[in-house]
């Protein structure tokens, strides 16, 4: 019996952790507090599974759990916490977009080129002050395939270029205190704001990756501040229940 | 955990409440009953957020007793003042790191109503607009 011990392990982990190193995807909404056995399962993965093949995504320790700590952090006990993770990678066909032929000059020739997107994290959370806020995190890969005629030989060259684009809306609570933010925010993120009973913010991010860690979450933070730039410390923070 | 849930305390005794600072984008304060004061800030904290050395969770990451692994539930306290300070530095906005440093510590008190701000009506509806 190979590998009997770890597999004896991942038995034992909970069921969302086990979807993520069996199909590495999950979809699920729970309350704030059930995320906790979940993050404590996760956390004993690298000390008892080693194969391979049963690796955690990168993204989940880098990125998920972190954003699961942070938009927790702001979530009364019964506030659920939404997340659909796709962790498959950019190769899964489906995110395969169709091939398209490029005009070229020599020395380059039969340029062909296809997007890949590939939406990994989608995030919904009920926050203590009465609004919600939703996140997704995509990538969008551009290939190419050509050929490339170099002193006689023919060569055979691929490139592929990511763009990592970061979308955060809060919904405000119904007549929550709002203080516009003086200055714009940096030139990377525009902000659509919606007025009403309960004000909208969106706030979208693009940027050159594919980022990871602890640079990829400073920039969904950095995304999400705008949103939250509306209503600072120390204003709409006690308008909740 | 809830700012809002302990302003309406009844009886004779005063209870001290805890000054720890709770949330990240959206701030709170701890007030759970407190059983210490930090032995850095003198803020008074209760007995869950006492740390190593009598500490409270913000000045424990000051002093390097923060951890950096994000499965550890008291990564979120220290990762917020990081966060301030890179988002304030990307969006070149002094104000915005001041807001929080300030409520922090404790220029806003626990279980006021803050109102000010909001200069434009709630019904003011004008659909998606630039900012
Ligand atoms: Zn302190
Ligand atoms: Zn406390």
């Amino acid at each position: 019996m190979f590998w009997r011990k770890q597999k004896a392990a991942i038995e034992r982990f909970h069921p969302l952790h086990r979807a993520l190193i069996l199909d590495r995807a999950c979809a699920v909404s729970l309350r704030r507090d059930d995320w906790e056995p979940v993050i404590q399962s996760l956390a004993r993965h690298g000390a008892e599974v080693r194969r391979r093949r049963w690796r955690l995504p990168k993204r989940v320790p880098g990125v998920l759990v972190p954003m699961l700590r942070i938009l927790a952090a702001d979530m009364p006990p019964d506030g659920v916490l939404s997340v659909a993770a796709d962790m498959r990678g950019s190769g899964v066909p489906e995110k395969k977009g169709p091939e398209q032929h490029v005009p070229t000059r020599p020395p380059i020739s039969a340029m062909r080129q296809w997007y890949v997107v590939d939406p990994w994290l989608r995030m919904r959370a009920e926050l203590r002050d009465g609004s919600v806020v939703e996140l997704d995190v995509t990538d969008r890969i551009r290939n190419r395939r050509y050929r490339k005629n170099a002193r006689g030989k023919v060569k055979l060259k691929s490139k592929s270029k990511t763009v990592q684009i970061v979308r955060v809306t809060r919904r405000l609570a119904k007549d929550a205190v709002v203080r516009p933010p003086a200055a714009p925010p940096p030139r990377w993120i525009r902000v659509r704001v919606k007025r009403g009973a309960r004000m909208v913010i969106r706030a979208n991010g693009k940027f050159p990756g594919p980022l990871e860690d602890q640079a990829m979450i400073d920039r969904i933070l950095h995304v999400s501040t705008e949103p939250f730039r509306w209503t600072p410390p120390g204003t709409a923070a006690r308008r909740a229940r | 955990m809830d700012a809002a849930g302990h302003g309406g305390e009844e009886g004779p005794v005063t209870v001290t409440r805890c000054h720890v600072t709770t949330g990240f984008f959206v701030l709170g304060r701890c007030g759970q009953a407190a059983a210490a004061s930090c032995a850095r800030c003198v803020r008074p904290v209760c007995a869950a957020h006492a740390g190593p050395g009598g500490l409270c969770p913000e000045c424990a990451a000051a002093q390097g007793y923060g951890t950096h692994d994000p499965h550890e539930p008291s990564w979120t306290a220290g990762y917020r003042r990081h966060y301030y300070q890179s988002s304030s530095h990307a969006y070149a906005d002094a104000t915005w790191y001041a807001s929080f440093d300030e409520y922090d510590r404790g220029a806003f008190d626990p279980g006021d109503d803050y109102a000010h701000g909001g200069d434009w009506g709630p019904d003011d509806d004008t659909g998606f607009v630039d900012s």
